[in-house]
């Protein structure tokens, strides 16, 4: 079965090269962690940071490490491989995308649990937090994903990757940033939450057929 | 018009001698319908009751914002035609749109700061559509990043056509989003035809204004673009026969 290959696959990878994993987090947590040295450690201050800080960290870190999502498998040719398989080749890449989203945005999410409290968010909020930040990490790598895969051709993509996904990522920064905001000052967060899981069908369905054409393309 | 005529002027020496034919009439009549609406405008228009004479720049900004958007919806539009049928001469439109557009938006965006610092008091505002406006120019600066950094011509050009169009869906979504904000530009004043809120003398010159713009626009689009068919078929026979025809 080659969707369970593609996963055993990419665990193992991640298991023995996993300096990549952890330098994508401790990326993620000095970013988080600069903003209330920079701007000051009020707790009011804080409360209204640490939404935008946190969708801001992920974005940067999740478009940080996508970088190495296709690069080697295309560099060694296990994608071409996968695209003369019989399977459907955007239900590989789906797999392959919710693979690096559970490898590295799992741990993401948790360690955000840690520095939210640095923020002084306590409670339900905290619940809320990490609700957003699932379903906007979700959109954001798959995203983040498609950005790859359309320089997968450049030798050196460098700061591409965020000129293409950070117009395209506005929404989710915006409507995650709020969901996180109303939950601290209590009020109803309903209606941004409803956009971030609609965005976030929306990406995960339609994000890995694109990116998939995107890698056909940069292949062939 | 059928599907015959699509291949035909789809085809690089057909388009490029139509477009050879075409671009200076559209050039020079672009050119004057905008001095008829430049003269209009900056001269013969009233000056607005409240605004005074600061109106008069909606006759650059009204037709560079319209063609900012109309612009990028051409640019996807042809980046379909060329991914559906590997057409050199969309793909070639859809790059030379890219940095006109782009200046289009740039200008879209320059003019409405010099509006805004006389009548709102600042040049900038976080509001819904100067802010999509501004990811509009991102978008573009990103396709044209995009294409120009990949070396394979015909992988860039199918690559950036689909950041085009991925762009083209999430464009409402983006400009929704920032919506959320409270707006503070005011809404357009011609859409409504049949009580439009505008002088008929303040509005002659902006209608040659926003004709004159698109036929120049297209005009330069018909220009760059053939530049591109001859670089991208420089081998063929057609070209050589036409650069022997420049020489002699």
């Amino acid at each position: 079965m080659l969707f369970r290959d593609i996963i055993r696959r990419d665990l193992k990878i991640s298991i023995r090269r996993s300096t990549d994993v952890l330098t994508g987090l401790i990326f993620f947590l000095l970013i988080a962690l600069i903003f209330p040295l920079a701007a000051g450690t009020e707790k009011d201050l804080l409360l209204k940071m640490v939404g935008p800080v946190m969708l801001i960290s992920a974005l940067l870190a999740s478009m940080m490490s996508i970088q190495n999502i296709f690069k080697p498998d295309y560099i060694n040719g296990t994608l071409e491989q996968m695209m003369i398989t019989t399977n459907s080749f955007s239900a590989l890449i789906a797999v392959k995308i919710m693979m690096f989203w559970m490898i590295f945005s799992m741990p993401l999410i948790l360690m955000a649990c840690f520095i939210v409290s640095t923020y002084y968010v306590e409670g339900f909020s905290m619940f809320t937090v990490v609700l957003t930040l699932i379903l906007s990490t979700l959109s954001l790598v798959n995203l983040s994903a498609f950005a790859a895969s359309l320089t997968l051709a450049i030798r050196n993509p460098g700061a591409l990757i965020s000129i293409i996904v950070i117009p395209l990522s506005l929404p989710i920064i915006i409507f995650g940033s709020k969901a996180i905001e109303l939950s601290i000052v209590s009020m109803d967060n309903s209606g941004p939450l409803y956009f971030l899981t609609g965005m976030m069908f929306f990406t995960c369905s339609l994000g890995p057929v694109v990116t998939a054409s995107a890698i056909k393309i940069s292949i062939d | 018009m059928n599907l015959k005529s699509i291949y035909k002027y789809g085809s690089p020496p057909h388009y490029f001698k139509l477009s050879l034919q075409l671009e200076y009439w559209l050039l020079g009549s672009g050119v004057i319908l905008i001095l008829i609406g430049m003269v209009g405008g900056l001269f013969i228009a009233p000056p607005d009751y409240q605004m005074g004479d600061a109106f008069r720049i909606i006759y650059f900004h009204v037709p560079s914002a319209y063609l900012s958007m109309s612009g990028y919806a051409c640019m996807a539009v042809a980046s379909v035609i060329g991914l559906v049928w590997r057409s050199n001469v969309a793909f070639s439109i859809a790059k030379t749109i890219a940095p006109v557009g782009a200046a289009f938006t740039f200008l879209a965006l320059v003019t409405g700061m010099l509006w805004g610092k006389p009548m709102w008091g600042t040049a900038w505002v976080w509001d819904a559509r100067l802010t999509s406006e501004l990811i509009l120019l991102l978008i573009y600066l990103a396709y044209i990043l995009l294409h120009q950094s990949i070396e394979d011509r015909s992988k860039a050009d199918r690559s950036s056509s689909l950041l085009a169009l991925v762009g083209v869906i999430n464009l409402p979504i983006i400009h929704y989003s920032v919506v959320w904000w409270n707006t503070l530009h005011q809404g357009s004043t011609i859409s409504k035809f049949d009580s439009p809120s505008i002088a008929s003398e303040m509005l002659w010159p902006l209608i040659f204004m926003i004709f004159g713009y698109t036929i120049f626009f297209v005009g330069v689009v018909c220009r760059g673009s053939a530049g591109e068919v001859l670089i991208r078929e420089k081998r063929s026979k057609w070209v050589r026969a036409f650069i022997e025809g420049i020489k002699s």
